[in-house]
């Protein structure tokens, strides 16, 4: 009798393992790229644990992410069927055009619809996505960039800084910065999104949004001197020492440290800079935030556009489920949880009613950003432009070629591009 | 006369020799049969990449999930037209010029440094091979923290010693940045070729020192006398094996300037990354793998015969 009951047992058991190994799934993610971060991974360890709660028999695995699609690393990992099964990555309709034309994601579309995707993000979000490829959308958006100047407030206050309402009011300021010993402003051109971020906040500063919107639509010229205007005065600076030249050699942590060390009293970011701040025991507090002055009326306002985005890579083994993923991501519970967080670092793709953002920093960049972004062209741009347009703002930075020659070359590459 | 060798003569040896070489048909068939693994791994991991690099040459491939349209030539028009190849094959000469006078120099100086040393030579040879042991991408993070223009050591340093007007943008300035990017690479690499002209020098015979030295030759006269001559056959290993490992250059461009700024230090094997993978541009690449592999090969074929012209 016990011989019998310890065989029925065993063969319970083989069998509840069995049952179990048919369904049991593992979910492999790029999650955020600071998810080595002890705040991030705590909370992102968190969302796991609840999704997989909520899941029975699913694990989900973080791959740490090695890359984005800007540098090859998205492409190269769906390439290899042995990547993620959905990827969060830097996104905007030039990065996800490569991977899109390379038919590397799945769309998404019809999810929108039947998943209720479209009710979860702001509704220009979603008109604006349904855009971009003839009405295929091929991500889901995870957060919005607002990029704007970063200052040190106690530097400021020491010297009697305040941030000016017009551009030759911030060229004053640029050089008191200068003639007080403190680089006016840090850049690290060597990570090319760095480079983009300062320089699509002074085209929007020279040429307002709706310029800035015809020519990435092509409606206009990136040669046509109303648009030409932002990489001449990028360049006016260098020439000018506001921005140091030597400084096309610093990647973005380099650039930073400047900026951390207030050697460097400016520095255009958008909230995702809290992780960089907090990473390098920056105290949030004495950060302010503003948006780069224009001289245009109603023009002084950060740029941005979809900064991170979820894909399902044609290549993933588990497409049911990383659609699943997504849906609670968008979910209020996640969502929510996930702007509160101290390790928040960007602005959601659809309003949070009641939840305060946690840093002060956030609180003035999600007020400058109420009143809508202007665009950053690198997210803009279309995949085979977008490297050529790093690459002149690196040459104008590192004073080799001026604004306009930059700008012709930019839209021969514009011109060639489907 | 007939000679008839006995079953130990030379006839018998020369007929086992011939067994081996040439063997049996059965002898034959199962050598091929024993070679298959090796020519179906050279087959799968040679010869059909090197097939599929030539057949995307002709496509207007953009990956492996979408259908490549045969463009004939057409990519290698572009090739020829686009002005940043030109200027990364320009790079790329330039690269394996640096490479071959710092990393094959230092490599030559170090080795005759320490050849003459004592028991302090093991020390001071694995000391100069430990940069060979860090992987190039570390190299590149290094390298770059040392050249950063604010708080690198370089340019701190300088400062440091009161010459501040000598600090430089090592990776921003566009006719340094090959250069800087270049002593990285060449810092890792010059391990190797020191230890090769150190097993050079001990093959020299010390009689010829010796003979030198009764003749009255300084030691001046002794390196270019004895010592290079008597290095000749590993020179050219290193300088083939310079221009092989040159041609390779990536890694550490790749990590410390991505070919920047405004493509000053690209080079063929970085833009070739950049249209496989960013762009997903596969035919214009596949061009530029097949001109990296001719130019490998045409280099290494002239340097070859060029030596053994001067050595007859």
């Amino acid at each position: 009798m016990f011989k019998f009951l310890v065989r029925g047992a065993a063969i319970a058991a083989l069998l509840a393992a069995s049952g179990y190994a048919a369904t049991a799934e593992t979910l492999r993610m790029w999650g955020p790229e600071q998810i080595t971060e002890p705040l991030v991974a705590e909370l992102w360890n968190g969302i796991k644990s609840d999704f997989e709660a909520a899941n029975p028999g699913v694990t989900v695995e973080f791959m740490p992410p090695t890359g984005t699609i800007s540098n090859g690393a998205v492409q190269a990992a769906i390439q290899s069927d042995a990547g993620p099964d959905v990827i969060l990555t830097n996104s905007g309709i030039g990065r996800i055009t490569v991977v899109k034309n390379a038919k590397q994601v799945v769309p998404l579309t019809k999810y929108y619809e039947e998943r209720g995707w479209k009710n979860q993000i702001y509704p220009w979000l979603y008109a604006d996505l349904q855009g971009q490829f003839g009405g295929e959308i091929y991500e889901v958006p995870d957060g919005l960039d607002a990029l704007g100047i970063w200052y040190h407030k106690d530097l400021f206050a020491e010297h009697g800084w305040s941030m000016p309402k017009d551009w030759t009011e911030f060229l004053a300021l640029m050089k008191a910065m200068k003639q007080a010993g403190v680089q006016p402003i840090a850049i690290g051109p060597r990570t090319p999104a760095s480079a983009g971020h300062l320089f699509g906040n002074l085209l929007q500063s020279a040429s307002g949004t709706d310029m800035v919107r015809k020519a990435l639509k092509r409606e206009i010229a990136f040669d046509d001197p109303a648009i030409a205007a932002g990489a001449v005065r990028l360049r006016e600076l260098v020439d000018a020492g506001y921005i140091d030249k030597q400084m096309a050699g610093l990647d973005l942590e380099g650039a930073s440290r400047l900026w951390f060390s207030k050697r460097a009293a400016m520095f255009v970011a958008g909230p995702w800079f809290t992780a960089n701040a907090r990473k390098a025991g920056y105290d949030l507090a004495n950060a302010g935030y503003a948006p780069m002055p224009s001289d245009l009326p109603g023009e002084t306002k950060p740029t941005g556009g979809v900064g991170w985005s979820w894909l399902v890579p044609v290549s993933s083994k588990q497409p049911e489920l990383a659609l699943k993923w997504i849906d609670f991501v968008l979910s209020d519970a996640v969502m929510k949880k996930r702007a509160q967080n101290a390790a928040s670092t960007m602005i959601y793709p659809r309003a949070l009613d009641g939840v305060e953002p946690s840093t002060p920093v956030l609180k003035e960049i999600f007020a400058a950003a109420a009143g809508g972004v202007g665009y950053n062209p690198s997210v803009y741009l279309p995949g085979p432009v977008v490297d050529i347009y790093f690459q002149v703002l690196q040459g104008v930075i590192s004073a080799q070629i001026n604004g306009e020659e930059g700008m012709k070359q930019i839209q021969a590459k514009l011109a060639e591009a489907k | 006369m007939q000679t008839i060798a006995g079953p130990t003569g030379p006839l018998a040896r020369a007929a086992k020799v011939k067994t081996r070489m040439g063997g049996s048909t059965g002898e034959t068939g199962s050598a091929l049969w024993l070679m298959v693994p090796a020519l179906a791994i050279y087959a799968v991991f040679t010869l059909f990449p090197v097939a599929v690099t030539f057949w995307l040459s002709f496509t207007n491939s953009a990956g492996f999930n979408t259908p490549a349209e045969f463009t004939g030539l057409d990519n290698y028009a572009r090739a020829v037209h686009d002005p940043i190849v030109w200027q990364a094959l320009g790079h790329t000469f330039l690269w394996l010029l640096y490479h071959l006078v710092l990393a094959g120099g230092l490599g030559l100086a170090l080795a005759l440094a320490i050849g003459s040393l004592g028991k302090t030579r093991t020390f001071f040879r694995t000391a100069f091979f430990l940069p060979h042991l860090v992987s190039l991408a570390v190299v590149g993070v290094i390298w770059a923290n040392i050249y950063d223009p604010f708080f690198g050591l370089i340019n701190t340093g300088l400062i440091g010693l009161g010459l501040g007007n000598w600090t430089q943008g090592w990776l921003s300035d566009p006719s340094l940045v090959l250069f800087s990017v270049n002593v990285a690479s060449s810092w890792q690499g010059f391990g190797i070729y020191m230890l090769l002209f150190i097993a050079g020098l001990q093959n020299i015979d010390s009689s010829l020192y010796d003979a030198a030295s009764v003749d009255g030759a300084t030691p001046f006269q002794k390196l270019v006398h004895v010592t290079l001559p008597g290095l000749r056959e590993v020179m050219t290993f290193v300088v083939s094996l310079a221009l092989i490992n040159g041609l390779k250059g990536f890694a550490t461009v790749f990590v410390m300037t991505n070919g920047g700024p405004f493509y000053r230090s690209e080079l063929i094997t970085t833009y070739i990354y950049r249209l496989a993978f960013q762009s997903q541009d596969h035919g214009l690449a596949a061009v530029l793998c097949i001109v990296l592999s001719l130019l490998a090969i045409t280099i290494t074929v002239v340097f070859t015969r060029w030596r053994a012209r001067l050595a007859q």
